[in-house]
């Protein structure tokens, strides 16, 4: 047989063999058997030189074109077992995409926290800085520079925590002291007044205490955020519009606000402000108890005896203060419906939020 | 404070509308807390006329009547009483009414004949004992109106919250004031006719001369009166003034008291009735001295508890008796109206606010006078009201008031000290700017002379003079007048702005920022924040095992709550322990919690405490349940540390060290499973298994992972801002290295060693595996196998340099640790 037709016959062989090569493994196994180190199609080419003078360059074109054309056989049923493997393979890695992925557990934010950060970051965006004073106060900071001087009986709306005095100072009152547990952050205003430079615009988030045995509506400590302001020409209007405005921030655009005049020491006029009952929005029920509205915070223009106090002219100068219990948006926000919870660190309740 | 409407639409019309009513008055600044119908016990009992009266066809005494009950048709009553008559105007209770005594009226037959209702006499109505008959109206009643209408007997209490600014609204024709300037209408003050109704009696011994008063200091007691009635007959109250006082809850005592009891709350005059008699010493005198306590002296108060007084409290005492009454408090014991009682001493007066506000709390004793006078009593027209409240008790008792011998009102009245009425300007255009609001002159002037003051003009136009009455110790300067025209022009008219000015930027401090970082790490971390409570039991730290040195002494409370809430905490890690304790008793094992916290120390002569803010956490159980592709791995140790690592990353914290805390430095924590977190040198905190025992203690399951570290010290460890490093261009090359060495060789000797013996060329240094066994690293030994890195920063290195490093390296380790190279 000429060694062209045995070119012809071993490319017709070869290309069956590639044919039905049906892994990667019995291709690479084809391939070797005919371009490797010692295959046969490789035999050809090496014994080139013993191929007579005259049939060397049809020999060595037949060589050639069976060499392409396995080749090119080879890396077509590579590329087509190749990709039957991977479309394999991906069938085989398919999963249960219904499954719990492998998330890393995030931590929680307390729910108190939470809203005073969403209170900072409203005030933030209103232009106002964020204050903090200590929660033991003297009771100057705590009363008489806030205008409730010894024995007036505004102090009696509040039951107060007293501090054992180690300074040697006592108290006229039995069982009452010149160190307290600050029972508002109204203090943090005198601070601020006294600390800061005009004009002033801050809140002040922080826990405050009061002598009332813990029940599902009342906790012995708990939070307020105070806020203040100092400038010139500030109006009982603005006062109404910034609480306005905060109210439907925290609650909704839906809510309005109610302002009933109240007695503060250290503002005048005083207010309590009421935000419409976001179950009945207004019409009454238990929520509200009847009322349609919910108490949420006391407010008013800073007297100008606190002012005088910390050195401001009151003539020069006129300014609003607020304080709202945190604790009672909690509720009105999200029905807690045991202030206790807030304190039992119950991790069922704390990673709701 | 209790006001019955009954009672106060006798000085002022009150709208019949109660909630719109109530809505007004809690906008305008007198808050409502209840509302009470009284009188509905007689629902369903009208006004009904008698339309036809036949014979009972079966009984010779009871009639079958028709009356019409004014809706719908007449209804047929059997009636038994003898009066009953065509024509008349009768009580009817109809089918569904209930009479008092539980007596439901129900449709029934009486021999034979139905009868729908019943006639009422007045016993059946509980009201007097009339039982003859028939309660036979007037002709003019109206027909099917309710009886408890037509007899006024309904009445609406009120239970309103007085602000401490207002003792003016502490009495009847005070918030009978109030009502007339919300509503801008005229009211009618009695007491021009209450005192009218006094007649002198100049028979008997003069009231100056049977009494005399002095009063040692006229700023414990600004004013003091005196009247004396004689002949009084002490006995029960008349149905009106006891159905007045029930109305507010107060219960009748006697004729005497029950007056003074009833001017208190019409004019807000508190006063005390003595027993003349018991007052008059051996000269036929009572001589009367308004002074301070002494030190220790005793007094019997009406409520038959023994006091023992202080030079701070003001007393009325006779040189007899010492102290008789606790000034402006309470009356004593002794010399209190009895039933043998014949002359009175009637004092009206008023006592220092703060000294009254002082002996109260001091006593625990609050009784409607002291909340008048810590509050503020008028000292003007005492004499009037004092006039008034004899006048009553003369017409209740039948006794005289006697004359004075020196002054035509009847009165020892000693008055050291009157009050002058605040004189203020009110600047109408400051008014208004302040509020942001016109808010018209007319309406001003109106309201403020509605409230009591004197109003004038001036010479400038925009500027009222205004006189404040002195009933209203409130109204000192031109805002407290503000306030009153604002509240009563309506504080919903102001129309919401928002301040002006341009001069203010909201911004976070450094502080507040770092302390967002640290919250954010620590939720990253997979912690979730909690707040416990800053009380704590005294034995807490002992009982967690935490060594007190350094925590200073612990602030005590004065009136704590609870023995276990008697001091402030020194540390946050007891209340995190009792969180723990709590989840894991109500099944809850994975427990990860923080909070962020103020813990509290003091020391001798220190007035206020110190404070600092703790960064605290527990960790117990694991960070979650077992999944189907994640184990559940339990916390130890490393837990805690990771997180330190964590927030030391995000603050950039320089130089970090962890050292190994012997149990006598942290008695709290797990020897050997114990350490304290160092930031260049300074120490933030500590972080450990807590010990065993301190956990137990706490009812809670050990393992516990804490930490506990100081925040002012994080944030000031805190890198402002990090270095920008070149990220590396060339290859680096890395060489796994493990090392055999004794167990107390620490990592961080290792990581010493090798970073001094690494050079430049070595980048980083990974720790992979520890590995112990006995036969194979021997006893005592540990492998630890570590990932070195090494690279330059301005070519590739070659395999002779890093071989070269890497040998220096080991040899340098073995030599310093001990270690041996595993191969």
């Amino acid at each position: 047989m000429a060694i062209t037709d045995e070119l012809s016959a071993l490319r017709a062989s070869t290309l069956a063999s590639i044919a039905a090569a049906e892994t990667s493994a019995a291709l690479e196994a084809v391939r070797v058997a005919v371009l490797g180190k010692s295959g046969t199609l490789t035999g050809y080419l090496r014994s080139m030189g013993s191929v007579p003078k005259e049939e060397r360059a049809a020999v060595g074109k037949a060589v050639n074109e069976a060499r392409v054309a396995v080749e090119e056989a080879l890396g077509a049923r590579k590329a087509a077992l190749d990709a039957a493997e991977l479309e394999a393979a991906i069938d085989a890695a398919a999963v249960d995409v219904t499954l719990p992925g492998r998330a890393q557990q995030m931590g929680t934010r307390h729910l108190i926290n939470g809203i005073i950060d969403e209170l900072s970051e409203i005030f933030l965006g209103l232009g106002y800085s964020v204050a903090k004073g200590p929660e033991v106060e003297t009771d100057y900071y705590n009363f008489t520079a806030l205008n409730a001087p010894a024995d007036h009986p505004s102090r009696s709306m509040q039951d107060t925590f007293y501090v054992h005095d180690l300074s040697g100072d006592t108290s006229q009152v039995r069982g009452e002291s010149d160190v307290l547990l600050r029972t508002q952050t109204s203090g943090v205003q005198v601070h601020v007044m006294e600390d800061q430079e005009l004009p002033i615009y801050i809140i002040a988030p922080g826990k405050v205490y009061r002598r009332d045995v813990a029940d599902p509506s009342h906790l012995p400590q708990f939070h307020q955020i105070e806020g203040l302001v100092v400038d010139k020409g500030i109006t009982f209007g603005d006062l109404k519009g910034t609480l306005d405005y905060v109210c439907k921030q925290v609650f909704g655009p839906d809510r309005k606000t109610r302002f009933r005049a109240h007695y503060f020491p250290f503002t005048e006029p005083s207010a309590e402000v009421d935000v419409s009952c976001g179950i009945c929005h207004g019409e009454g029920c238990r929520m509200c108890k009847g009322t349609g509205w919910l108490e949420i915070l006391g407010c008013g223009m800073v007297d100008p005896n606190v002012l005088e106090m910390s050195g401001i002219d009151p003539e020069v100068y006129a300014g609003f203060a607020f304080g709202m219990g945190v604790e009672r948006i909690a509720c009105l926000k999200y029905n807690v419906p045991d202030l206790r919870m807030l304190l039992e660190g119950d991790m069922r309740f704390l990673r709701q939020f | 404070m209790k006001v019955s409407l009954k009672w106060l639409s006798e000085y002022v019309d009150v709208p019949t509308d109660i909630k719109a009513f109530c809505d007004k008055l809690d906008l305008t600044g007198t808050g409502v807390e209840g509302v009470e119908k009284t009188g509905a016990a007689l629902d369903g009992i009208v006004v009904g006329h008698v339309l036809t009266c036949e014979a009972h066809p079966d009984s010779d005494h009871m009639h079958v009547v028709t009356v019409d009950v004014g809706a719908g048709e007449p209804v047929q009553i059997v009636c038994g009483a003898p009066n009953i008559a065509a024509g008349i105007k009768v009580p009817v209770a109809t089918v569904g009414a209930v009479l008092p005594g539980d007596l439901k009226i129900k449709k029934s037959k009486l021999r034979g004949v139905a009868s729908c209702g019943m006639c009422c006499s007045q016993r059946e109505l509980g009201f007097g004992s009339d039982h003859s008959g028939i309660w036979v109206l007037p002709e003019d009643a109206p027909v099917g109106e309710p009886i408890a209408d037509y007899l006024k007997m309904t009445d609406t209490v009120l239970d309103l919250e007085i602000t401490p600014n207002r003792p003016d609204c502490l009495s009847v024709v005070g918030f009978a004031r109030e009502v007339g300037a919300m509503y801008r209408q005229n009211w009618r003050d009695p007491l021009g006719a209450m005192a009218a109704e006094l007649s002198l009696d100049a028979s008997g011994a003069p009231v100056d001369e049977a009494v005399s008063v002095t009063v040692e200091d006229a700023v414990r007691c600004p004013r003091y009166t005196a009247r004396v009635i004689r002949g009084c007959k002490v006995g029960p109250s008349p149905d009106w003034m006891v159905e007045r006082l029930a109305a507010i809850g107060q219960r009748s005592i006697n004729n005497i008291v029950d007056v003074t009891n009833y001017v208190l709350f019409l004019l807000g005059q508190p006063l005390h009735a003595f027993d003349l008699g018991k007052l008059t010493g051996a000269d036929g005198r009572a001589h009367v001295v308004v002074r301070a306590a002494r030190d220790g002296e005793r007094l019997t108060t009406l409520d038959g508890e023994q006091r023992v007084l202080t030079p701070d409290m003001t007393v009325i005492a006779t040189p007899e008796r010492g102290a008789v009454a606790l000034a402006g408090v309470m009356g004593g014991l002794d010399t209190e109206v009895t039933d043998e009682t014949c002359d009175i001493f009637l004092e009206a007066a008023t006592f220092e606010a703060g000294r009254t506000s002082r002996t109260s709390r001091n006593l625990g004793l609050i009784s409607e006078s002291s909340l008048r006078y810590e509050r503020g009593v008028d000292d003007q027209g005492m004499v009037e009201r004092s006039a008034a409240a004899a006048a009553l008790i003369a017409a209740v008792s039948g006794g005289t008031v006697s004359a004075a011998a020196g002054n035509e009102s009847g009165c020892v009245d000693v008055w050291p000290a009157p009050s002058e009425p605040a004189r203020l300007a009110f600047r109408i255009p400051r008014f208004c700017g302040m509020m942001g609001a016109d808010i018209p002159r007319d309406f001003v002037v109106d309201v403020l002379a509605r409230l009591g003051c004197e109003v004038a003009d001036t010479a400038d136009a925009d500027v009222l003079a205004v006189v404040a009455p002195t009933f209203r110790p409130d109204l000192e300067r031109e805002i407290d007048l503000y306030e009153e025209v604002l509240r009563l022009w309506g504080m919903d008219r102001i129309a919401p702005t928002l301040p002006a000015s341009p001069d203010r930027v909201g911004v976070r401090t450094d502080e507040q920022r770092k302390r967002d970082v640290i919250n954010d790490t620590l939720r990253a971390c997979g912690l979730n924040e909690t707040m416990t409570y800053s009380f704590a039991e005294p034995g807490d730290l002992a009982r967690l095992r935490m060594s007190p040195e350094g925590l200073g002494a612990p602030v005590e409370l004065l009136n704590p709550l609870n023995a276990d809430q008697s001091v402030m905490r020194q540390s946050v890690i007891p209340g995190l322990l009792r969180s723990v304790a709590y989840n894991q008793s109500r099944g809850v094992h994975n427990v990860q919690l923080y909070e962020i916290g103020t813990v509290f120390s003091t020391a001798e002569g220190r007035k206020k405490p110190k404070e600092r803010k703790k960064v605290a956490a527990v960790m117990a159980g694991a960070m979650h349940e077992a999944g189907w592709n994640t184990a559940a791995v339990p916390f130890d140790f490393f837990d805690g540390k990771g997180v330190l690592e964590s927030l030391a990353r995000e603050l950039a914290l320089p130089k970090v060290r962890f050292r190994a805390l012997a149990s006598e430095d942290a008695p709290h924590l797990q020897p050997g499973r114990a350490a304290e977190m160092l930031s260049g040198g300074t120490v933030i905190g500590w972080v450990g298994e807590l010990h065993p025992l301190a956990v137990d203690a706490f009812d809670a399951t050990a393992p516990v992972v804490a930490f506990e570290l100081d925040l002012g010290a994080l944030v000031k460890a805190s890198c402002p801002a990090r270095p920008y490093v070149d990220v590396p261009t060339f290859p680096a090359v890395s060489v796994d290295q493990a090392f055999v060495v004794a167990e107390d060789v620490a990592h961080e000797k290792m990581l010493q060693c090798m970073t001094s013996a690494g050079g430049k060329l070595l980048e980083s240094v990974q720790l992979f595996d520890v590995y112990r066994d006995e036969e194979r690293v021997g006893a005592g030994k540990k492998s630890m196998a570590y990932a070195l890195t090494y690279r330059a920063a301005d070519r590739t290195l070659t395999s002779e340099e890093v071989e070269k490093a890497h040998n220096r390296l080991v040899t340098k380790v073995c030599k310093a640790t001990g270690a041996e190279v595993r191969g």
